[in-house]
């Protein structure tokens, strides 16, 4: 009598401890994101997100949980963006938060992640001054976007590279136009000082770059758009390089401009974060240069790229336009990686997980995590240098990655 | 009698509200309260005749005073604001001697202009201003702690409301009325037009100052394309004209209900929501052309009245 | 066209500065000859609105918007070069702008200017948002062949395309004055813009004329946008700048002077120009619009008002 009782009771408690298991199991791991979704890289950053989550959870998930992702817009809002974060921390309890997208509403946020000090892995936001608001005890940072002045120097890398390569190919005489937003201005005080060093000998210039000058331009995206002033200084100071650190929308307009004033570069050279739709399909685009993270050409040298490619344009019906695509794709992976690693998500393990795991990217290189500056966990360092070939984006350098060799000079 | 046990009791909840919600509700009402103010303030302006397109402005250069005075000179984050706003009133005061000759579409787009001025001014003089990427803080006021924040936004936007109030009860409103309906009467019955005009100028600057280095305070960071951002102009225009304009409870009621449908909208149509916000807005403008506050005063105003009103109603 | 003896010194001035910048800075007065007759040409049908209908349209540069995007659209579709395209898009957009109005605008003419610029700033959101959602924020661009020619002289090139904005802003200048001048329909919208009520009790159909002049400045914004896209890219916040700038152009050349918007417009290219072309200097040339703007408004309420 007692013991059919008492092994009622352990039957019940086991039912329960098993029923409670369970329900432990089915608790998903959230994942907080928060991207400008009206604007099409935050969009597409969101979508390849969701696709990763997706294959994440069809793989049977996180240390044997699923994976959630919860979006929230940040409308390009300081003060939305800040929202956002406190509604993901508070309202959502997110595990770890993810996104990117403009320095300014990532300055906004930079105190709400600082409360919470959540494992945090950010796609985007290069401005150096987010780096100085995060500071150097913010272990739990993880930032995946090359700050603006590695993108610089891994330029100069790139261009010793391929000079070496080429011999032909010169850039004594550097012009850098930029839009004179913040984007811009970063741009040109970290070439400032690139040029600096490297009339001493030094950085990663050194030896290629001998005379350095710049000029602003408004930006066609902040009611801009008009080029010729700039592009006529540029020419009186006729570069061997010249590069263009502006938005999307000022690709073709300022090449046209460039065009019918007879400036003619023998490197021609964009570095916006995006490009306009079909800008290959633009007859002026041939042999122009791009700087990037990426480029759909990467699909010919790395299976990584092309199984993102294929599934992101399977799941979502588009294709991905930016390298906002990838690396939102990435930002997830990364993360999932870390946390598999870990097999916990316990903060410091995770943390120190992220920190050890490299992760082959559809963006064609490996991320790995390094110290930069001022923060101690930095994703990707390096950039890649592309080029425009008969419409379509080929890459140059790294020359692991190369499609096809570069062709000089640039003409019209 | 009614009236004032109501306002008693959504002054005390608003004072309570921190210890009922968590950090997210509290950076909503935050955001609410900064644009409630901003609105306020405009208009105040307004309730002279004065049509102000230069509260972004006004905002921007309190924010940068206030953000440069706490990372160069190190001053208290809070006195940093009381600046941000003593800073915003003295460019008011010298630029009202030219700004306020101006009446309608040219007091309108000259104020524009000037918060253009100020922005490339300050995105040039990058040495002081940190240039086109602005300039960060150490830390955000109140260590980012969301309770205090809110009580401090709070604080200022019941000095607003109660500015308002006094613009509105005291005797100053005699002026600013006769200014609105009719200046030349005005000026010939011994008012001194350009004096009054002068004062709400400079206080509604002041305003908005304050709540540029707040605002500034609380995120820890100035540049000028996010500082001078038209947001700071057209929501507080849209907030006063939705709730309805020459009150204090129109601003109140409009930036209310526009804060917390752009939110919920926001988290209900993740794409596309701002579609529907400017439905919303253009409906407001077509059947409640006086305001959501006017609106339902009136129709409880028949109401209560139904068995006389209802025949000349229609 | 009719000046008078203040338009004249003006125009004189005006001649005597541009000679200098000519000498100058030939490259400088080109750009600004060319992008401020664009200006002046977004600002008149902003002008005529503010003038007759006393509205201040928000939604102005979204209209131009609009205009850019139905040609895009043509170009995509048809593949109709954007100059072609100029006649559909001035008919759709003229009934775009004509729908809009009668759903919206019309109905807030009597609430004062203060509604009918939340009602505009509404309607722009809106525009800006379905453009958003239809063709997402990725600029797009068309090609032609035509839009980047150049010209030489010497060592010195420069675009053509652009003298095309010169002309049409003169075109569309004189053809507005003559409407207003010589036909009966102009001459009752005259009357309208005048003195609304006394053209009503004389028997001028105002709420057709109101009708006609939105519609008429939609219309001429889809004629700019065809002629503009070829030099543009587009997204879904391209004209909205341009609202701002046609409202300083009206308040600089002060209402109801369509002369004096397309001189303003000019000067203050220009000044932007010079500006621009100054190495070092390019980042303040928003200063002299602005600058220009207001020192403009504020010299013309000291003579107005001694």
């Amino acid at each position: 009598m007692k013991k059919s009782y008492l092994l009622i009771v352990l039957s019940f408690l086991l039912a329960f401890v098993l029923f409670s298991m369970s329900g432990m199991a089915q608790e998903p791991i959230k994942i907080g994101a928060v991207n400008p979704l009206g604007d099409i890289t935050g969009r597409q950053s969101t979508n390849a997100m969701e696709l990763a989550v997706a294959e994440i959870n069809e793989a049977g998930g996180l240390l044997g949980r699923p994976v959630e992702l919860i979006v929230v817009d940040s409308e390009f809002r300081p003060e939305k963006g800040a929202a956002a974060i406190e509604k993901l921390a508070t309202v959502d309890e997110v595990d770890f938060f993810v996104g990117g997208m403009s320095s300014g509403v990532h300055l906004a946020q930079i105190p709400s992640l600082k409360k919470y000090k959540k494992v945090t892995v950010w796609a985007g936001a290069a401005s150096h001054k987010a780096e100085e608001a995060i500071g150097a005890d913010a272990d739990w940072y993880f930032h995946l976007h090359p700050w603006d002045y590695q993108q610089g120097a891994s330029y100069g890398v790139g261009w010793n590279a391929i000079v070496k390569e080429n011999p032909e190919i010169d850039i004594a005489r550097v012009f850098l136009a930029y839009e004179e937003g913040a984007f811009g201005s970063d741009s040109y005080k970290a070439y400032a000082a690139m040029a600096e060093q490297a009339s001493e000998g030094k950085g990663a210039f050194a030896g290629v770059m001998e005379e350095f000058k710049g000029a602003s331009f408004k930006s066609a995206a902040m009611g801009g758009g008009d080029y010729r002033a700039m592009l006529q200084q540029a020419k009186e100071y006729n570069p061997d390089l010249f590069i263009w650190a502006g938005y999307d929308a000022d690709a073709i307009p300022m090449l046209g401009q460039a065009r019918e004033i007879g400036f003619e570069p023998n490197l021609y050279v964009g570095a916006p974060p995006g490009w306009p739709a079909n800008f290959g399909r633009n007859p002026l685009s041939d042999k122009v240069i791009l700087y990037g993270m990426w480029a759909p050409a990467l699909n010919e040298v790395s299976d990584v790229a092309k199984h993102f490619w294929d599934a992101y344009v399977e799941m979502h019906d588009e294709e991905p336009a930016t390298y906002f695509a990838p690396l939102g794709y990435t930002n997830i992976k990364f993360l999932a990686k870390g946390i598999e690693k870990a097999g916990t998500l316990e903060k410091e393990a995770v943390i120190s997980a992220l920190k050890s795991t490299k992760y082959v990217s559809p963006l064609g290189s490996t991320l790995e995590i390094s110290p930069s500056n001022i923060i101690q966990n930095q994703g990707f360092t390096r950039q890649k240098i592309l080029q425009y070939q008969d419409g379509k984006q080929h890459v140059i350098w790294p020359f692991e990655f190369a499609t096809t060799e570069i062709e000089y000079p640039f003409s019209w | 009698m009614n009236k004032k046990a109501i306002l008693i009791i959504l002054t005390a909840l608003a004072v309570v509200l921190p210890f009922f919600t968590g950090a997210y509700v509290l950076s909503i009402f935050i955001s609410i309260f900064v644009f409630l103010s901003l609105s306020l303030s405009w208009d105040m302006m307004l309730r002279t005749g004065q049509l102000s397109f230069g509260t972004a402005g006004f905002f921007g250069i309190g924010a940068y005073a206030s953000a440069l005075a706490v990372a160069n000179l190190g001053l208290n984050p809070i006195l940093s604001i009381i600046l941000g706003g003593l800073f915003s009133a003295i460019i008011a005061f010298a630029l009202g001697f030219v700004v306020l000759r101006l009446r309608e579409i040219y007091f309108a787009i000259t104020t524009l202009a000037l918060t253009h001025v100020f922005s490339v001014i300050i995105r040039n003089l990058s040495d002081i201003t940190g240039g086109a990427s602005g300039t960060i803080l150490p830390n955000a006021i109140f260590n980012g702690d969301p309770k205090l924040i809110y009580w401090a936004i709070l604080l200022i936007t019941f000095m607003v409301i109660g500015i308002s109030e006094m613009f509105k009860r005291t005797k100053i409103r005699f002026a600013i009325n006769s200014i609105r309906n009719d200046e030349t009467t005005a000026k010939s019955s011994g008012i001194d037009v350009f004096k009054y005009l002068l004062l709400v100028f400079v206080i509604t600057s002041a305003i908005q100052g304050v709540i540029g280095a707040f605002y500034a305070q609380q995120f820890a960071f100035v540049n000028p394309e996010s500082t001078f951002s038209l947001n700071f102009l057209l929501l507080p225009i849209a907030m006063a004209l939705v709730g309805g304009i020459y009150t204090t409870s129109g601003p109140i009621i409009g930036a209310l209900i526009l804060g917390l449908i752009s939110e919920y909208l926001k988290l209900l149509i993740p794409y596309g929501h701002l579609v529907v916000y400017g439905v919303i807005i253009v409906l407001v403008v077509l059947f409640l052309p006086e305001g959501i506050f006017k609106s339902v005063k009136k129709l409880f105003a028949s109401k209560d009245n139904v068995g006389s009103d209802i025949n000349a109603q229609s | 066209m009719s000046l008078t003896k203040k338009q004249y010194i003006m125009l004189f001035l005006l001649a005597l500065i541009i000679l200098i910048i000519a000498l100058w800075q030939p490259h400088a007065l080109i750009y600004g000859i060319q992008r401020g007759s664009l200006y002046a040409l977004i600002a008149l049908p902003l002008a005529l609105v503010l003038g007759i209908l006393g509205v201040l349209n928000l939604a102005h540069g979204e209209f131009l918007t609009v205009g850019l995007y139905l040609s895009y659209m043509l170009y995509e579709r048809f593949n109709l070069d954007p100059l072609l395209s100029i006649i559909p898009v001035v008919i759709i957009l003229s009934l775009i702008g004509a729908g809009i109005y009668l759903l919206t605008i019309k109905h807030v003419l009597k609430d004062g200017h203060l509604n009918q610029l939340l009602l505009t700033f509404g309607v722009s959101l809106i525009l800006i948002e379905i453009i958003n959602i239809i063709w997402t924020s990725r600029p797009r661009n068309v090609f032609t062949s035509y839009s980047y020619s150049s010209m030489s002289i010497g060592n010195f090139s420069f675009g053509t395309y652009e003298f095309l904005y010169f002309f049409m802003a003169i075109a569309v200048l004189i053809l507005l004055q003559l409407f207003l001048k010589k036909t009966r329909l102009g001459q009752a919208t005259f009357a309208v813009g005048q003195n609304p009520r006394g053209a009503k009790i004389v028997g001028i159909n105002v709420s057709y004329v109101y009708l006609f002049v939105f519609t008429l400045a939609v219309a001429i914004l889809g004629l700019v946008g065809a002629v503009m896209l070829p030099r543009t890219a587009i997204f879904p916040a391209v004209g909205s700048p341009f609202s701002l700038k046609s409202f300083a152009l009206a308040a600089m050349a002060g209402l109801g002077n369509m002369n004096g918007i397309l001189i303003a417009g000019i000067g203050l290219g220009i000044g932007e120009a010079v500006i621009k072309s100054i190495p070092g200097a390019g980042g303040w040339a928003d200063i002299v619009f602005f600058g220009v703007l207001i020192a403009v408004i504020i010299a013309r309420s000291y003579r107005e008002g001694n």
